[in-house]
């Protein structure tokens, strides 16, 4: 990925890679407390002091010490930790989970007890989109400013997972191992944001975006803003509000807060919707339309994607606010290589965003905004945005039989479509696996790709395989976007158990079969349509791609494990981790 | 009912006009696939289906639409659009509906043909009555009813997917189904959704109709039926085309394949609309999908049932 020489800070990204790939190679499903050993790191810790190390920590909401929380404290971490030592040598998963899970069954309010010995403090991302790529961002940076982060890693967001993030760095007397320099970040689920704020003492809140997404868990969008909106009442004014100012809903939330706010935002006109193409504008899914304080419907002068853009309510004086971190210029270098010109107060820079889409360039605001708020040099932003590897399944690459395969993660309406965009603005004729799974965390309604663009994108489309437990949905889908049905296989992840049965022909069955004819199914016809589960999808949709291009697999959230889990069964997710050395 | 509508000259495609009520306010679950589903079934047949959208503020001129479509969305955008249903559409709607036009209304939608919806906090958003029927959301701590769900209709299963808070209760309303695995209306009596005339109101999206053929089938063959009357079939169906691809047009060929006669009334344990069978497509994919609904809800038979559909 880099052509030139590595900077020192990637050289020690590359080198935390090498460590993490032993780790790999057991399928687990969430990384875990690598980031720990990592951060003893020489370099790192003698970096010079960190700049932000006099700030005054908001008062969290303390927990009562009563004399016997110490006690039940160290039971929680021991607990915790032997039953993550537990799960991890059982090859059960990460193990960071069910540390939580243990810990917090033994001591509710472990996380309290633990986070409030963080001296640097907590940084909360949430939103629907970016939560992960936005806090890899944030981490690089602020490892690259020379603190010491801890962050709760591969979308285990809820509150175990915050919870087994502490757990693995507390010893058995209930205390945190090097808490001094440490600063955390958490991403955050967002139905979870309220008790997680209550918990963790915050410094700063990022709100990257709100769309639809999960409506099963989270009920409709506007459950979730009614939730952020209490949550902000809670915090503490010493703590700063990082928000999008594209996005109404996210906007809004500083409107009330007393504390500081930060807002970022794209100032980049030609990247205007309008001025493209109508159709892709007018398919748009707005997930927000409405001010919230009058009702009338918000007037955009420019539209990037979905609600995101530049807005005002022409019936009240509500508008996007004033941006203290804008992207002034946004410039395509490659398909992953997006050069941005960022205005800071009284100073302005470049920064390449190493990682595909307009969302991306949003995380990466994001992360620059947090910086601001931390008062970090403008170096360490640098180099630690361009020097960012792509967090699990966010772009990231891997070569399989000469073929290159790249993973871009879609769980929402919004999400996909800018996938799509993504790829069609990479040319045409491009190869893509979709696995659509409706398991809980992928949410388990999937009526939403009825409200993705796929018609858009039909041109882009050499070869298409869908996988997944909702495969069937999805060709569905595809068939009434009128998908060329020969560029179309279909994997779903089980046979029916009705086709598995020999159904009886009756009578009426064969006179039907002989009437229809010439009706012959698509599926009869080319048997080797039949396959089923992600082994043999990932097999049909690689053979089908040709040497020296790319795959793209584009997966809900557990699809995504799936994957991940069936490229190291074949041995090739490590190798990626060994080819990320220099 | 109205008029048989004249053929026009010089036009061989049959259209049919599809009223999409607040296709901005109220989209929230895949509301668009209804649309697709019901234009596409129609283009492979030959028959064009012209998609009109109203919003807020727009009349609704009962003699101008074939069929009218209405989605659900947040308590937040329903609002504006009760009162706009109330105060601008409600007459032209009902005298669609007494006209036998078809309706179909999801989630939102069906809440708001109902008496009135009473939110968790606020006051209550009027309906048009047009179902006796109401919905009362029991608070935001009252569980919502979340899953996937089958019913049985007309003989056959209908599938989805129903997510609401609202508890809807039916007056004399008859339902659009019985609940053979899901929540339903309210979770207790085992009805879902609501019928009156050619309009009906359900839980089900997922979408709803890419999924049940049969169901998006009906409201074309009805709206067809209505708007070109008995004499269809001198006119438009004596061609004995049939059809033969999927979604190409080779068997169009400037001719009218919209309509099956020989089909008619043949297939038994199927419902069969008496007057109009539309040409059969080949829809192994739609009942693939719609089985495996059955399936994980552990209705095993009519899975098999289903299949046999293809």
């Amino acid at each position: 990925m880099h052509e030139n020489r590595p900077s020192r800070a990637e050289r020690r990204d590359m080198r935390k890679e090498r460590r993490g790939s032993n780790k790999k190679l057991t399928p687990t499903v969430e990384m875990h407390e690598s980031e720990a050993t990592q951060t003893t790191d020489a370099d790192e810790v003698s970096a010079s002091d960190p700049p932000v190390a006099d700030h005054v920590l908001p008062p969290a909401r303390q927990v009562n010490r009563r004399s016997g929380n110490a006690l039940r404290a160290s039971l929680a971490v021991v607990g915790g930790r032997a039953a993550g030592a537990l799960s991890r040598r059982l090859h059960l998963g990460g193990g960071t989970s069910i540390a939580g899970v243990v810990a917090q069954g033994l001591y509710p309010d472990i996380i309290g007890h633990l986070s409030t010995q963080l001296k640097e403090g907590s940084i909360l991302v949430t939103g629907t989109n970016g939560k992960t790529t936005t806090s890899g961002f944030i981490a690089a940076v602020l490892s690259d400013a020379g603190l010491r982060v801890w962050r709760n890693r591969e979308g285990s967001n809820l509150t175990r997972g915050i919870a087994g993030a502490l757990v693995i760095r507390a010893l058995p007397n209930g205390k945190l191992r090097r808490a001094g320099q440490a600063i955390s970040i958490f991403e955050v689920d967002e139905a979870v944001m309220p008790r997680a704020v209550r918990t963790l003492p915050t410094r700063v809140a990022v709100f990257t975006n709100l769309f639809r997404d999960q409506l099963d868990r989270y009920g409709e969008v506007d459950s979730v803003l009614e939730r952020w909106q209490q949550t902000i009442s809670t915090l503490s004014p010493e703590t700063i509000l990082v928000l999008n100012a594209d996005d109404p809903t996210i906007a809004g939330l500083g409107k009330h807060f007393a504390g500081r706010v930060i807002y970022f935002g794209i100032e980049d006109r030609t990247l205007d919707l309008a001025g493209q193409d109508e159709a892709n504008e007018r398919h748009q899914v707005m997930d927000t339309r409405v001010c919230p304080t009058c009702g009338s419907e918000y007037t955009y002068t420019l539209r990037f994607y979905s609600h995101i853009g530049h807005y005002h309510c022409p019936a009240c004086s509500d508008e996007r606010p004033k941006v203290d971190v804008a992207a002034s210029k946004v410039e395509n270098e490659s398909f992953d290589r997006t050069r941005i010109r960022v205005e800071l107060p009284g100073q302005s820079g470049e920064i390449t965003v190493p990682l595909p889409g307009l969302y991306n360039i949003y995380n990466a605001l994001a992360a620059i905004a947090t910086a601001q708020a931390l008062e970090l040099a403008w170096e360490p932003t640098v180099s630690g945005i361009e020097g960012f590897k792509p967090a699990f399944g966010r772009g990231e690459r891997v070569q399989i039989a000469g073929r290159t395969i790249r993973m871009l993660l879609a769980k929402n309406p919004t999400g996909l479509n800018e996938v799509l965009r993504t790829l069609a603005a990479n040319g045409n004729q491009q190869h893509v696996l979709f696995v659509l799974n409706d398991k809980i965390a992928d949410g388990k309604d999937i009526s939403w790709i009825w409200d993705v663009d796929f018609e858009q994108a039909l041109a882009n489309f050499a070869t298409l395989t869908v996988a997944g437990t909702r495969a069937r949905d999805l060709a569905l889908r595809l068939k009434y976007a009128e998908v060329d049905p020969q560029a179309l296989v279909i994997a779903p992840a089980t046979p029916l158990r009705a086709e598995r049965k020999k159904a009886p022909v009756t009578r009426e069955h064969a006179r039907r079969g002989r009437q229809r004819g010439n009706h012959a199914t698509l599926l009869q016809e080319q048997p080797e349509n039949k396959i089923y589960g992600i082994s043999q999808a990932l097999n049909s949709a690689i053979s089908r791609t040709p040497e020296g291009e790319t795959l793209f697999i584009v997966p809900t959230y557990t699809g995504l494990l799936e994957v991940h889990h069936e490229l190291e069964r074949r041995g090739l997710a490590p190798r990626y981790w060994e080819e990320t050395g220099p | 009912m109205s008029e048989p509508r004249e053929k026009q000259a010089g036009h061989e495609l049959m259209t049919l006009r599809l009223g999409h009520l607040y296709p901005d306010q109220l989209n929230l679950y895949g509301d668009r696939g209804n649309i697709l589903t019901l234009q596409q079934r129609c283009r492979w047949r030959g028959i064009q289906l012209r998609v009109i959208e109203l919003g807020i503020g727009d009349a609704l001129d009962p003699d101008a639409y074939d069929l009218l479509f209405i989605g659900g969305g947040q308590d937040r955008d329903q609002a504006p659009v009760a009162q706009d249903l109330y105060e601008t559409k409600s007459i032209g709607l009902w005298a669609a509906i007494e006209d036998d036009m078809p309706v179909l209304a999801v989630c939102g939608g069906y809440q708001l043909l109902a008496h009135y919806y009473r939110p968790a906090n606020g006051p209550d958003l009027k309906g048009l009555g047009v179902f006796d029927a109401w919905t009362v959301h029991r608070g935001a701590r009252a569980p919502r009813c979340i899953g996937d769900v089958a019913i049985s209709w007309q003989g056959q299963t209908l599938v989805g997917f129903e997510n609401h808070g609202g508890q809807t209760y039916l007056g004399t309303a008859q339902p659009l189904g019985k609940i053979l695995k899901g929540f339903g209306n309210n979770a207790q009596d085992g009805t879902e959704g609501a019928t009156y005339r050619n309009a009906f109101g359900t839980y089900l999206h997922g979408s709803l109709l890419p999924k049940n053929p049969h169901f998006a089938d009906h409201l074309i063959s009805l709206a067809l039926k209505r708007s070109y009357g008995l004499s269809w079939r001198e006119e438009w169906g004596t061609n004995g085309h049939t059809w033969s691809g999927n979604g190409h047009s080779d068997a169009l060929d400037g001719k009218l394949v919209g309509l099956d006669v020989e089909a008619e009334a043949e297939t038994p344990g199927v419902f069969i609309d008496p007057l109009v069978t539309l040409t059969s497509l080949d829809d192994s994919l739609e009942w693939e999908a719609h089985a495996a609904i059955l399936e994980r809800l552990g209705l095993s038979n009519a899975a098999i049932v289903a299949l046999r559909s293809r």
